[in-house]
């Protein structure tokens, strides 16, 4: 069997793992990283992309209201190339307590997060979609995230820095030889083969999947909580600036303009299963009321896109049980299994979210080294990854810029995102993927109003004739996308967006047949 | 305001079917249509019934035990005579289908792009590849496309155009390998009028310029084999089609066929221009980017429709409607987020949605979805008819996308559905018009 040697193993290639990755090799460990799918397949890819301010938890949970007030800043700082500036706003709503307000600026205060109150009139002036009847409202430094382009960015600046990331590279296995974590054992997912990974130490980034990854070393009862929470993405931007209601943390109660689209969230529900996170027509309803409380009409515009994530709720079993998972923590703790389970050579984080991701890095790679006695400092403060060199803050529009100075050069693949033929080919060639899935998270292809109801066909065509995968390969890929994009838009069939899917079923079904392609 | 004695909504391939016949059977006709309809978007071919599901007497969920969407149907004349109401073709009959498709087929070889023509009938289906190699039941096909038909197992040539994004050969001619058909692609890298990205109808504007076909014949002649048949994205020539595919053949001395792109559809194109070029010559007068949205009523009739044109609100009054706006792709039907269906342009009742709290989806992409045969339900006379069973409209007819009871792209039936009920509502409104004693009788047919 083959066999890998590494310093320092990574579990998970989310937010966190990527982040754990990036600050373990600056520091000048050799790093290997396995992630079962995609990287940010799981929560990270599947959150509303608010790069919070603080303002969110200043009441409530102060301790990750600072936590944000600092690391909000040091994200602008170093990856300023997946950060959009949009500020945000608080707002009470006709429905909320004008009193929370004063809450909420001395929270503010304490945490030493700028906020000011402003005149509904302005309020209203910056975002003439919202709720006329708001009563108070009040400017926070929030900021819209791209969580793709942050792990990906992560990820290869560590690789950059010699590590090696295995996604498609799922843990099946934990070794332990005499109370302590040797490595592990890891299937690769395309090919099905197995592969023995050595490790000095393991760092455990898997989230919400954490508790299975335990398992595998014999530790039980670590209380992971999976907290499922569902978004959805509107076709336009509603508002341009971040939009919380100023109340104490409830359900659908953020709007978040992130490149063309805005993103309402979420829910929180505790659920059993991180993989078993079904989005149900009811959730859907009441998001779409909980729109139409901060902008009216909400239910009028088009819904785009819904999706479920997974937060990684920790609550040790010894606190005893818990009934709503809104009311755990969103700080992180990193459990130590040599103190709780007498177990070396083996840190599990757990909790956090990811505008605190870097700090969530640093606190574990200093408790390994802590464990090591190794002194060398975290760097990622200062570094940052390639793509975010120059700090240029990311402004929607960047892409229309590029794309129109090749206008008359190249086909456009992707209309809606703007994907011409040769980044795409490009990106192809680089990931070396067969997954059309893959693509779209590296590019964003088929995420636009369309739905991949174009350009799907295009890129399938692209795919079987770049690297030659053989039609039966590209069919899948196609097959699987179509499948993976209706998980996605089901639940919000109405209005424009139903008419959408009805054309790419004419598309998919009346042209092209797909549904006969030869299993 | 207007006054006509029809009145047809919409201009995909029902409205443009039944404007023509009525026109030309001496009726004066307006067509009211949002913009171009479905035939831009349809492949051309007139698929009748590829994938049969009988449903379940009188009901939208298909029969246990019948037969399935799995099922290929080889002779779609047989296998419509098998459907049950609400299925539209269950409702206007078999020999209605067939005199359609020959009114059609006449239409098309008599029309502005004469000689086109179409080829087949409802006997027995053919099997067409479709842009992704996957052979494709359809009834009555445009000649350009006939020698593609896979059940003749000449090997193919696929001839792709690099700079085309919406045919890829090489993935077309590899599945038809993998279906049981040799074939092969070369690819060109022709651009027409050196643009960058030019689409469908780019190309076919570029194919009816003499120069460019010789062009092209020049690099396919050589790399052909012996036996092979050659297969072009469907883009041979918008004003002259089939001197453009005649060409090809002649000079390339072999069956030369066209297969589908994506939209926007060159075929579906030719048969809009023809229909409307007909419909001009009858008389006919049809007003774009008017959008119907309310009814005046009168009795149990409807007196005459509200538009909107720009800013302009405009009456028009009739004495016949016929409602030909397509479901749910073409903004003929609406689903609001409360999950209330709606028939926008008249307001007729929408069967077939699953009430609050019901599943609408499945979580498949190709499951059977619950809302998927939702529509206005007529009936056997085209009369949209409420949850009773009752007449709504004496003097209304619904045809094509908007009827509830089919599954167009599943069963392969889009088109011949279009055609059958457009065709059928002319023929029922000028029956009704012969029985009454009006003054506004309308004449017979045409000489």
């Amino acid at each position: 069997m083959p066999q890998l040697r590494a310093e320092v193993l990574v579990i998970g290639g989310g937010a966190t793992g990527a982040g754990v990755a990036w600050d373990a090799a600056l520091r000048g460990f050799d790093v290997v990283l396995v992630e079962r799918g995609d990287l940010a397949e799981g929560t990270s890819g599947r959150f509303h992309g608010l790069l919070h301010s603080g303002g969110r938890y200043v009441v409530k949970d102060p301790v990750a209201a600072d936590e944000c007030v600092v690391e909000n800043a040091i994200l602008r700082h170093v990856i300023s190339d997946c950060i959009e500036d949009t500020g945000g706003l608080f707002v009470t709503t006709p429905d909320d307590d004008p009193a929370y307000g004063d809450r909420f600026l001395e929270g503010c205060r304490k945490a030493k997060l700028p906020a000011e109150e402003i005149d509904v009139a302005e309020a209203l002036r910056r975002e003439p979609r919202l709720n006329p009847g708001i009563r108070r409202a009040f400017t926070v430094p929030d900021a819209s995230i791209d969580a793709w382009k942050t792990v990906w960015s992560f990820a290869r600046g560590a690789a950059a820095h010699g590590a090696r990331i295995l996604n498609y590279h799922r843990v099946t296995d934990l070794h332990v030889d005499d109370g302590a974590v040797t490595g592990v054992r890891v299937r690769n997912e395309h090919t099905g083969e197995d592969l023995d990974i050595e490790a000095g130490f393991v760092l455990n980034a898997s989230g919400a999947w954490a508790a299975q990854i335990l398992h595998m070393a014999g530790i039980e009862d670590v209380g992971v909580i999976p907290g499922k929470g569902i978004m959805i993405a509107m076709n336009h931007r509603l508002v341009d600036t971040v939009i919380n209601r100023c109340t104490m943390p409830a359900d659908g109660d953020i709007l978040v303009p992130i490149r063309t689209v805005s993103v309402i969230g979420t829910t929180d529900i505790r659920s059993a299963d991180p993989d078993e996170i079904p989005v149900t027509q009811d959730e859907v309803d009441q998001m779409l009321d909980d729109g139409e409380r901060l902008v009216p009409g909400f239910r009028h515009a088009r819904a785009l896109r819904v999706w479920a994530g997974v937060r990684p709720l920790f609550q040790d079993a010894k606190a005893g049980a818990v009934k709503d998972t809104r009311d755990v923590s969103r700080t992180h703790a990193v459990v130590d299994h040599r103190q709780r389970d007498g177990v070396d050579g083996l840190l599990t984080m757990s909790g956090g979210k990811l505008t605190t991701l870097r700090l969530m890095a640093q606190d574990l790679v200093d408790a390994m080294c802590s464990q090591l006695g190794d002194d060398r400092p975290c760097r990622t403060r200062e570094e940052r990854p390639p793509g975010n060199e120059d700090g240029e803050p990311y402004r929607l529009g960047s892409r229309l810029r590029k794309r129109e100075e090749t206008l008359q050069e190249e086909q456009l693949i992707c209309e809606c995102e703007l994907i011409g033929r040769r980044r795409l080919e490009e990106t192809m060639r680089r990931r070396g993927t067969e997954s059309l899935d893959d693509i779209r998270r590296s590019l964003r292809l088929g995420m636009g109003p369309c739905q991949g109801g174009f350009c799907i066909y295009r890129a399938t065509g692209i795919l079987h004739s770049v690297d030659r995968l053989d039609a039966a390969e590209a069919d899948d890929s196609l097959r699987d996308f179509l499948q993976e994009r209706w998980k996605g838009v089901w639940p919000i069939l109405y209005g424009d967006q139903l008419r959408q899917a009805r054309l790419d079923d004419w598309i998919f079904q009346g042209l092209l047949d797909v549904e006969h392609l030869p299993a | 305001m207007s006054r006509h004695d029809a009145v047809v909504v919409g201009t995909g391939l029902a409205g443009l079917t039944a404007a023509v016949r009525l026109a030309e059977s001496g009726a004066r006709v307006l067509v009211l249509a949002k913009g171009v309809g479905a035939t831009h978007l349809s492949g051309g071919t007139i698929d009748v019934l590829g994938y049969a599901s009988p449903l379940a007497s009188g009901g939208l969920a298909p029969a246990p035990g019948g037969r399935s969407l799995a099922d290929r149907v080889e002779r779609p004349a047989d296998a419509l005579a098998e459907l049950q109401p609400p299925h539209p073709y269950a409702l206007v009959g078999a020999d209605a289908v067939a005199a359609a498709v020959a009114w059609f087929k006449e239409r098309i070889a008599d029309g502005s792009l004469a000689p086109y023509a179409y080829a087949g009938g409802i006997e027995e289906n053919m099997l067409l590849p479709s842009a992704l190699g996957v052979p494709r039941p359809t009834a009555v096909v445009p000649q350009t496309m006939a020698a593609g038909d896979l059940r003749d197992g000449a090997p193919i040539c696929v001839v792709g155009l690099r700079p085309l994004k919406d045919f890829h050969g090489a993935l077309l001619a590899d599945n038809l390998a993998r279906a049981g058909t040799e074939a092969r692609a070369v690819e060109l890298d022709l651009v027409p009028e050196r643009r960058a990205d030019p689409n469908s109808l780019g190309f076919a504007r570029a194919f009816d310029d003499e120069a460019f076909r010789a062009e092209v014949t020049a690099q396919v002649a050589a790399r052909l084999g012996a036996e092979e048949r050659v297969a072009f994205p469907a883009v041979l020539g918008i004003a002259r089609p089939n001197e453009v595919w005649s060409e090809l053949q002649q000079r390339l001395g072999r069956p030369v066929f066209e297969v589908p792109t994506l939209p926007p559809s060159v075929p579906g194109m030719r048969v809009f221009a023809v229909l409307r070029e007909a419909l001009r010559r009858a008389g006919g007068r049809v007003i774009l980017n008017s959008v119907v949205g309310g009814a005046e009523r009168e009795g149990g009739r409807v007196t005459a429709v509200r538009a909107r044109a720009g800013l302009r609100e405009e009456r028009h009054e009739a004495d016949w409607f016929v409602l030909a706006t397509g479901g749910f792709a073409s903004g003929g039907l609406e689903l609001e987020s409360s999950w209330t269906a709606r028939e926008p342009a008249l307001g007729l009742p929408v069967t077939g949605v699953p009430g609050p709290g019901e599943e609408r989806f499945r979580p498949g992409y190709l499951d059977d979805h619950p809302i998927g045969r939702a529509g206005v339900a007529v009936d056997r006379e085209l009369r949209p008819v409420d949850a009773a069973g009752e007449r709504v409209a004496e003097n209304v007819l619904v045809a094509g996308a908007t009827l509830a009871g089919a599954e167009p792209w599943r069963e392969k039936s889009g088109d011949g559905i279009s055609l059958a009920t457009g065709h059928r509502a002319a023929e029922l409104v000028l029956a009704a018009s012969m029985n009454v004693s009006s003054s506004r009788r309308m004449s017979g047919p045409a000489g």
